[in-house]
C-alpha cells in the first residue's frame, strides 16, 4: 500500500494545479481545516502575553543550535548512548532507509507501527518498508486514512485533509474487519480505533520521528494528539527514530519554548495532548518499554542547505501555519505541490530535496504577499528564501525560452527609455481599441492570462505621461 | 570516511563548549509564558482542566486511604464495573480497595486505568508522568476512562522537569486521546482514553 504516486495521471505541476482547482470537494477541505487553524491561531496568539517576542526567541534557539550543529549532535549522540540508545548516522535517504530495513531485519520483523513522521515519508520509509516485505500500520488516523487510499499526505498536521467524510467512510468499510455502521465521524473513529489497536499492540517495531531531539539528556520528544505515538512506540520490542539532524535543542527548559510555539502555531492549542520524551530503552524494573531504541540521524541535505544560503530553513519546525496562511495553498491544497513538504516551506524544501529543475514552478507559484513569513514562529523569511530560488532559476537558464527572451526584449526596452514611452503608448493606444466595454477578454501572446480573467482597458494616457502633464500644469 | 565522520566534519565550529553553555542559557532568561498567579495555582490548575480540549471530571480528597471511595463514586457515576488497572504503587496501599477487581496490566479493551501523576501543570492542565518499576506506561493509553491522581501543583511546565533525573519516558498528558482528521471534526478517543477524571490529593 505505499503507491508512490499522488493525484491521478498529474505529473507537471500545471496539470497538478489544474486538477486541483477543477476539484469542488478539495476547495471546501482545504477552506474548512486550514480556515479553522488559522482561526484557532489567531484567538491562541492573541492571548499569549508577548508572541513577537517569543517568536524572537524561537528563532535565536534555533540559530543557536544550527550554528553549534556538530557540537550538540554530538552531546546528543553521547547523551542517548549513555541511556542505552543506539545512535545511528545517514547522509542521504538511501543510507536511512537502508539502517531501518537493516534493524527491522535484524530484529525479524513482520509488522512495524509507525507513528506520523514527515522525515520518515522525506526519505521515502513507507516504500522501502514495502520493497522488504515488511507490514506497514499507519496509526496516525490520516496517515492511516492516506495508506488505505494509496495516497500522500497533502498536509502535514493534516495529511488526509482533501479527503471528505464521505470518502473516509467507503474506505473504512471495504478494510476494516469490523467497520462502522452508523455514518458519523464518531463512528468512523471507533472503527479505526477498534482496527488499528490489533496492529499496534501486535507490531515488532514502534517506528516514529522526533518534533525534538534534547542534547544534555539524550531524550526523544514526540508530541502528537491521538495518543498514538506512546500507543505505538512502548508494546513492540524495538522503537526506532528517525530524526533530522536540524531537530536539536539544547535542554528540555528549550523544548518547552519551541512546545509553546508548536502547538499555538499549528492548531492553536496551548499544548498537544500528549508529549513524550523518551530517554533510552526500558529500564531494569520496567513493566514495559522497548528492550532496543535506535535512533537514526538523517542529513539528507541539511549540512547543504546551511551551506547554501538556506540556513533559515533549518529552523523549521513543521508546525504548517506557513500553509494554512497561504493564498496559494488554500486554492490548490498540497497534493499539487508534488512534493513530500506543501505549502510556503515547502516550495522552499522541495527543490533543495528534488532538484531545482525538477521543482522551479513551486518558488514561482507565490504571490510574495508575505502572510508565511507573518506568521511562522521562528520568523523564517519564505519570501527571501523562495527569491533565491527564482534568481538561481534564471542563472542557471531553468526559465523556459520564451519567458527569457520576453524578459531580453523588455530589459531592452527598458534600458531606452524614450523608445520605451513611445512603444507603451503605441501599446495603449491598440489596446483602447480593442476593448469595446471597460476590459479586455483578449490580448495577444497573453491567452494563458486572460483565459481565467479579463484585462480593464488601460487609460489614454501611461503614467509617466499623465506625471509630466502634471508637473508642467 | 563513515556518515558521521562526514557530517560532522561539514559541522565543525569554533565556539568553545563554555562559549556555547552561556549563549544557551541566556537564551532561557525570562521566557514568555502565559501568567499564572502563584497565589491562584489551584485555581489555575482547575479552570485549565476545565477548557474544552482537556475537558476532565474533578474530585477531591484528603489523601491515599480515601482514594477508594473516590475511584467508587466515578465508577458509580459512570456506570462502570469497580474493576480497574491499578500501578504496583505502594502508595495506593494506604486505601481498603475490598470490593474493587485490581489488576496490574491492562487488556487490550481496559475500561478504567488509575495512575499517580507526579504533578499537575496549572499553566496548561497538564499531568506529569515518569516511568518507573511502580509506574507503567501503556494503561494510560489503552483504557477509556483514565483516573488521575495528582498530589502536587506547579506553575509551570519548566517545573515539572525535575533537574537531574531522566526516566525511561517523561510524559505529560493534558487531555483525552483526540482527532480532527476527519473533517477538522474534533472526535474524543481517537486511539487512547475518551474520558479523564482527576482527583487531587491533599
Amino acid at each position: 500500500m505505499s503507491a508512490p504516486a499522488t493525484a491521478p495521471t498529474a505529473d507537471t505541476f500545471d496539470t497538478r494545479v489544474a486538477a486541483a482547482l477543477a476539484d469542488r470537494n478539495l476547495k471546501l477541505a482545504v477552506e474548512r481545516t486550514a480556515g479553522t487553524a488559522e482561526a484557532k491561531r489567531t484567538l491562541a496568539v492573541d492571548a499569549f502575553p508577548d508572541f513577537e517576542a517569543a517568536r524572537d526567541r524561537a528563532a535565536a534557539i534555533k540559530d543557536h543550535v544550527v550554528a553549534n550543529l556538530g557540537h550538540y549532535l554530538e552531546r546528543f549522540e553521547a547523551n542517548a548512548t549513555a541511556a542505552g540508545a543506539k545512535v545511528h548516522w545517514a547522509r542521504t535517504a538511501q543510507e536511512a532507509c537502508d539502517i531501518v530495513i537493516g534493524l527491522c531485519k535484524a530484529a525479524n520483523a513482520k509488522s512495524v507501527a509507525r507513528s506520523k513522521s514527515m522525515l520518515g515519508e522525506e526519505i521515502g520509509l513507507p516504500h522501502a518498508l514495502a520493497e522488504a516485505g515488511i507490514v506497514r500500520i499507519e496509526t496516525d488516523l490520516a496517515e492511516h486514512i492516506i495508506q488505505l487510499s494509496g495516497e500522500r499526505p497533502s498536509h502535514i498536521i493534516w495529511p488526509a485533509m482533501h479527503k471528505t467524510r464521505e470518502q473516509v467512510s467507503a474506505l473504512f468499510k471495504t478494510s476494516h474487519r469490523n467497520p462502522h455502521v452508523e455514518e458519523s465521524i464518531a463512528a468512523m473513529a471507533e472503527s479505526a480505533r477498534r482496527h488499528l489497536r490489533e496492529g499496534m499492540l501486535a507490531a515488532d517495531v514502534g517506528i516514529s520521528g522526533a518534533n525534538f531531539l534534547v542534547a544534555d539528556t539524550g531524550a526523544v520528544c514526540t508530541v502528537t494528539n491521538e495518543g498514538n505515538a506512546e500507543l505505538s512506540l512502548v508494546p513492540p520490542r524495538m522503537h526506532i527514530v528517525t530524526a533530522g539532524i536540524e531537530k536539536i535543542v539544547p535542554s528540555t527548559g528549550h523544548a518547552v519554548h519551541m512546545l509553546r510555539m508548536l502547538s499555538r502555531s499549528a492548531t492553536g492549542a496551548p499544548l498537544s495532548q500528549y508529549t513524550t520524551f523518551y530517554t533510552g530503552p526500558k529500564r531494569p524494573g520496567d513493566r514495559d518499554g522497548p528492550e532496543e531504541m535506535h535512533i537514526v540521524l538523517v542529513d539528507n541535505g541539511r549540512t547543504a542547505m546551511r551551506e547554501d544560503g538556506l540556513v533559515e530553513m533549518l529552523r523549521c519546525i513543521r508546525c504548517g501555519a506557513c500553509m494554512n496562511h497561504c493564498v496559494v495553498f488554500r486554492q490548490i491544497g498540497g497534493h499539487a505541490y508534488g512534493g513530500t513538504y506543501p505549502g510556503p516551506m515547502g516550495a522552499v524544501l522541495t527543490p533543495a530535496f528534488d532538484g531545482l529543475k525538477q521543482s522551479r514552478d513551486l518558488p514561482n507559484a507565490c504571490t510574495l504577499n508575505g502572510k508565511c513569513q507573518e506568521v511562522c514562529p521562528v520568523r523564517i523569511p519564505l519570501p527571501t528564501l523562495l527569491r533565491g530560488w527564482r534568481e538561481k532559476s534564471w542563472r542557471e537558464g531553468l526559465e523556459p525560452a520564451s519567458l527569457r527572451s520576453g524578459l531580453g526584449a523588455w530589459a531592452w526596452f527598458a534600458r531606452r527609455p524614450r523608445l520605451y514611452r513611445a512603444a507603451t503608448a503605441a501599446a495603449l493606444r491598440s489596446m483602447r481599441l480593442m476593448g469595446r466595454s471597460g476590459w479586455l477578454s483578449k490580448l495577444p501572446l497573453a491567452g494563458g492570462w486572460t483565459r481565467y480573467r479579463d484585462m480593464p482597458k488601460p487609460p489614454a494616457e501611461s503614467f509617466m505621461a499623465q506625471y509630466k502633464k502634471g508637473r508642467r500644469a | 570516511m563513515n556518515a558521521r565522520d562526514a557530517i560532522l566534519a561539514r559541522l565543525t565550529g569554533t565556539a568553545t563548549r563554555a562559549a556555547i553553555d552561556g549563549e544557551a542559557a541566556t537564551l532561557l532568561i525570562a521566557p514568555e509564558r502565559p501568567p499564572v498567579d502563584p497565589a491562584a495555582l489551584e485555581d489555575s490548575f482547575l479552570a485549565r482542566l476545565a477548557v474544552p480540549s482537556v475537558a476532565a471530571t474533578v474530585d477531591a480528597v484528603a489523601g491515599f486511604a480515601d482514594l477508594p471511595a473516590a475511584v467508587a463514586r466515578y465508577c458509580a457515576d459512570q456506570g462502570l464495573a469497580r474493576s480497574l488497572c491499578t500501578p504496583p504503587d505502594p502508595r495506593l496501599e494506604a486505601g481498603d480497595w475490598s470490593g474493587f477487581d485490581r489488576h496490574a496490566t491492562a487488556a487490550p479493551d481496559e475500561p478504567v486505568a488509575l495512575a499517580i501523576a507526579r504533578c499537575g501543570v496549572a499553566e496548561t492542565g497538564s499531568l506529569v508522568f515518569e516511568t518507573a518499576p511502580e509506574a507503567p506506561m501503556l494503561p494510560n493509553f489503552l483504557a477509556l476512562h483514565h483516573i488521575v491522581v495528582v498530589p502536587q501543583v506547579v506553575a509551570y511546565l519548566e517545573d515539572a522537569v525535575l533537574a537531574g533525573t531522566h526516566p525511561r519516558a517523561h510524559y505529560w498528558v493534558t487531555g483525552v486521546s483526540g482527532t480532527t482528521d476527519i473533517e477538522g471534526t474534533y472526535v474524543r478517543g481517537a486511539h487512547g482514553p475518551r474520558f479523564l477524571h482527576v482527583i487531587r490529593l491533599g
